[in-house]
């Protein structure tokens, strides 16, 4: 059975197709010939050298930006990259080599380069690597989207930025405006030893803007950053979202900023917005139930983890209302895609439950490192040149069983201060002790709004900060918010992720971030 | 694989033809990027990946008047080739006019980047990276640490041309070792890093003995209460904070009066003094200690500049088109900046301090407030309590959020230049440290 084009457009799940058969009318984007026989020869000739399995990706990613400043263009850019990466073991010792030239000769060159590195690793090997199981895929799957970002012309965007930019420029006090639009796709071919096929193509699009207010006799300027998030989606979402229709409101929110009274330090119950508290997520709960991470693989770069695997199923790490789940299936999500590049279908599995850490991150090779028999599909490479490894999938925060919004948990609180946004954001390298900023802070006083601050950033530890959650948003108040460049790996690789949260009610020191 | 002069010069020409000839009227400038990389990483005992991949990157840059657009790909084919030129040509003819662009340089004179280039280092095969990481892990195995680290070599060339006659080509080999050691018990940890061009500077056993020795030194940490204090920083620790300076030197943000070089009342501090007599902060891609590229992304030469001069805001950094409209000389952007050393060594820094905290090296740090360049960020892998005179012990790590600007206008002591990264720094003694909050990481 063949892969008609409409199938692949519709990027639903196919039956079991030939894979010869299917790449001859399947790939969409691509129009190289020579991409089978590359292929083929890259896996033969990995075989030949001894490799004991091997994979071939193929990735093409694509990204136009648009950036503006006040009343024109400040740049317009596109960027297109395209190449293979072979990944192998042999000996039972990983090896990687890659090239952007695409040919059959490249291919052998480069797939017995990546033997031959998988060799000389072999004699420094602490255990030989083992993949666990994983059923051959041949699957098609791609964004569902409704217009595509690139195809929106260049003009329109630029009208489009340069409205908000008027729009925010009118707010007297407020002096710059700067917005921009990234499209991103990643389409890419992950072809296995085992004979697994499996293509994808995902497109993103990440919208921007950032009003900066300054008063020149003060020697004093704020910013606000509008807090729509990054999204794997077409211009749709831009276009249904109120981005541009915020724009006065964020100069205005600039101007209140640069006026309101600065934070007093001190414990304080803080009213999280889920536009700062995807963040704290991503920081705190994403990256410290990392498999690698916990066991010591990241300790030279991230770090490693407070969480340790023994304490699966018995760490208290939240409150109990608290369940975090990882989702690489969640619509709209930036890690979302039908299978990770180790060919493992994509799935939802808790990772806290009520409180308690239950599970953890993996791909095929960290499977067998605490015992499990099948991967939780988190392999990700960021482009052709990236040895694909564990990343992080989309995390999410359970809505609460109680119907509550953001204005219940402010009519709920005597004394604290609410939060929007993302500001600054740090954490240690076992994730203990973070400190996060935003972008509005609102003093909160007898359940009301009393009136707004500014320099206000909170600190605390990780296990106490989700221990003292005592309030939650429910399902109505639950947004997915995200970053596109999360960090990890050496050398430094990007993936883009999200996490969805509802507001929720937290105790934390809150510090001055500008009275240090 | 890096491509050699003459390959560069001749791709970037012919670009430039398909320019002429598919964009006419239209001014170009193109670069391009190509590189060589292999990389080892190891941990837990034994090496967990590595690689050698080959990169490219060309880059289309066409205005027609105003309206400007770029492009890049990797795709080095004439159609590809074609097809960036041609996709350039309808952005750059939609996008509309930007009052900031500022025209092709044209043919410029560059100082020499020799030192940048070790031609050992191409030829290296994946049993050379083995070897320096099994020398890192034999070391780690025999003081019983857990050793992770990574190895990195680059062969990188990359060229710029542009349709008013510039032409520019610079080759570099940057090499970079890093380990963290744990010891098993999981109370301590210790960093050590080192960054040359040169494979045979590397000791990749040697550097990782300063981790393993932090590693095993700074187990069992006491508990020491956030606070104001007297810091001596490691090398590492002053690069990761100056970064912060160096970022802040833009004229133009100043000018507009959103950031620390900003004058209240309008202006910038240029000429201000705001730090002692021995804080002079500097860039010079000649420098053989740490040599990088001799111009910026559009072919500007990067001269030898001193930033801040004993003390003193001598120079802030200018974009063409902002030099322009203020009647000054564009700097570009620099890749690399040093701070200049003094003669103390790192026990003498040490010596001179009653009670305080010797630092390692910072991570995860981000802005608080540009205005006052303060930042928040966190101490690791070996925080030691220094009392009369001598290091006592290791204690816990904190949070800071302190301004690199009360770090230089505090500092007493520097010792020699160490290169960390695409930084030279020393050792330094500052006062008032603010270690803010407690972090229970090791």
């Amino acid at each position: 059975m063949k892969l008609s084009r409409r199938r692949f457009i519709a990027g639903t799940s196919g039956a079991l197709l030939l894979a010869a058969g299917r790449l001859s009318d399947a790939r969409g984007l691509l129009t190289d010939p020579l991409l089978s026989s590359v292929i083929d020869t890259a896996l033969g000739t990995a075989k030949r050298a001894g490799a004991t399995y091997a994979d071939v990706r193929m990735v093409r990613r694509r990204a136009e930006q648009i950036s503006t400043r006040e009343d024109h263009v400040e740049g317009v850019g596109a960027s297109d990259s395209y190449g293979f990466g072979v990944r192998v073991i042999a000996d039972g010792a990983w090896g990687f080599a890659a090239s952007p030239t695409v040919n059959t000769n490249e291919a052998a060159r480069v797939a017995a380069l990546a033997v031959a590195v998988a060799k000389a690793n072999a004699r420094a090997l602490a255990a030989p690597v083992k993949l666990a199981p994983a059923p051959a895929v041949v699957d098609v799957w791609q964004t569902a989207l409704t217009k595509d970002p690139f195809r929106i012309p260049l003009e329109e965007k630029a009208a489009f930025l340069i409205a908000i930019n008027a729009e925010a420029l009118k707010v007297p006090g407020v002096k710059f405006c700067s917005s921009s639009i990234q499209s991103l796709g990643e389409w890419k071919l992950l072809t296995t030893s085992e004979g697994s096929s499996i293509e994808q193509n995902i497109t993103r699009i990440a919208p921007a803007y950032t009003v900066t207010a300054v008063d020149a006799k003060g020697g004093d300027s704020v910013t606000r950053t509008h807090e729509l998030p990054a999204r794997q989606a077409g211009w749709e979402y831009v276009e249904q979202s109120s981005f541009f229709a915020d724009a006065r409101r964020m100069g205005e929110d600039a101007v209140e900023k640069l006026k309101a009274a600065s934070v007093e330090p001190g414990k304080r119950t803080i009213i999280l917005a889920p536009s700062n508290l995807w963040l704290t997520i991503h920081e705190s709960i994403g990256h410290s139930t990392e498999l690698d991470r916990m066991l010591g693989y990241e300790a030279n770069m991230a770090g490693t983890s407070f969480a340790t695997v023994e304490q699966l199923g018995k760490l208290r790490y939240g409150a109990s209302l608290l369940t975090f789940y990882a989702d690489k299936t969640t619509p709209g999500g930036l890690a979302t895609c039908g299978y990770d590049d180790d060919g493992v279908k994509t799935q939802r599995w808790d990772l806290i439950s009520k409180g308690v850490l239950t599970h953890v991150q993996t791909t095929r090779e960290q499977a067998a490192w605490i015992g499990e028999t099948a991967s939780r599909g988190t392999c990700y490479g960021e482009d052709y040149k990236a040895f694909p490894f564990q990343r992080m999938p989309n995390v999410s925060l359970a809505s609460g069983e109680r119907d509550l919004t953001v204005e219940d948990l402010i009519a709920a609180t005597d004394d604290g201060i609410y939060i929007t946004g993302d500001g600054s954001w740090s954490i240690d390298h076992q994730r203990y002790n973070f400190q996060f900023g935003g972008q509005m802070f609102y003093e909160v006083k007898k359940g009301k709004i009393a009136r707004p601050l500014r320099d206000v950033a909170y600190q605390a530890n990780s296990l106490e900060f989700w221990g003292s959650c005592d309030l939650l948003g429910g399902p109505r108040a639950w947004e997915l918010h995200g970053a596109l460049y999360d960090g990890k790996g050496e050398p430094g690789q990007v993936n883009a992720v999200s996490h969805g949260c509802p507001p929720g009610r937290f105790t934390a020191n809150v510090v001055n971030s500008r009275k240090s | 694989m890096a491509l050699d002069r003459t390959q560069s010069t001749k791709l970037l020409q012919e670009v430039l033809a398909t320019a002429a000839k598919v964009a006419p009227g239209a001014q170009a400038k193109v670069g391009i990027v190509s590189a060589r990389e292999a990389n080892a990483r190891f941990a837990k005992g034994g090496i967990t990946s590595a690689g050698d991949v080959n990169e490219t990157t060309l880059t289309v840059g066409l205005a027609f008047g105003k309206r400007h657009a770029s492009s890049t790909t990797n795709q080095l084919d004439a159609r590809s080739l074609r097809d960036v030129v041609v996709r350039t040509r309808e952005m750059a003819k939609l996008a509309p006019e930007d009052p900031e662009y500022m025209p092709p340089l044209g043919a410029q004179k560059y100082a020499s980047a020799g030192a940048a280039y070790d031609p050992a280092i191409e030829k290296l095969d994946a049993t050379a990276l083995a070897d320096a990481a099994q020398s890192a892990l034999r070391a780690a195995k025999d003081a019983s640490v857990d050793l992770a680290g990574y190895l990195q070599h680059r062969t990188e060339a990359w060229g710029l041309a542009d349709s008013a006659g510039l032409s520019a080509y610079h080759l570099e080999t940057p090499v970079e070792f890093t380990a963290t050691a744990r010891t098993p018990d999981g109370t301590g940890s210790g960093w050590g890093g080192a960054w040359t061009n040169r494979w045979r500077e590397l000791d990749a056993g040697a550097t990782s003995t300063v981790a393993i020795d932090k590693a095993l030194k700074s187990r069992k940490a006491r508990a020491l209460a956030p606070g104001r204090y007297t810091v001596v920083l490691e090398p590492a620790a002053v690069a990761n904070l100056i970064s912060f300076l160096a970022w802040s030197l833009d004229a133009r943000r100043a000018d507009e009066g959103r950031s620390f070089f900003a004058k209240a009342g309008g202006g910038t501090k240029l000429g201000e003094r705001l730090f002692g007599e021995h804080i002079t902060f500097r860039s010079d891609p000649g420098r053989p200690e740490m040599p990088f590229t001799p111009f910026d992304e559009e072919g500007l030469p990067i001269l030898p500049t001193t930033w801040i001069d004993r003390g003193q805001v001598a120079a802030l950094e200018y974009s063409r088109y902002w030099a322009a409209k203020q009647s000054k000389t564009p700097t570009g952007r620099p890749e690399g900046y040093e701070l200049l050393g003094g003669t103390e060594s790192s026990a003498k820094l040490v010596s001179g301090v009653k009670r305080g905290v010797l630092i390692t090296r910072f991570w995860y740090l981000r802005w608080l407030d540009p205005m006052t360049m303060t930042v928040t960020g966190l101490t690791r892998d070996g925080v030691f309590l220094i009392e009369g005179g001598e290091v006592t012990g290791p204690v816990n790590n904190f949070r800071f959020n302190e301004s690199p600007i009360n770090l230089l206008k505090n500092a007493d002591g520097l010792a020699s230049q160490v290169r960390v990264g695409n930084k030279r720094v020393p050792a330094l003694r500052s006062h008032e440290f603010n270690l803010a909050s407690v972090s229970n990481a090791v």
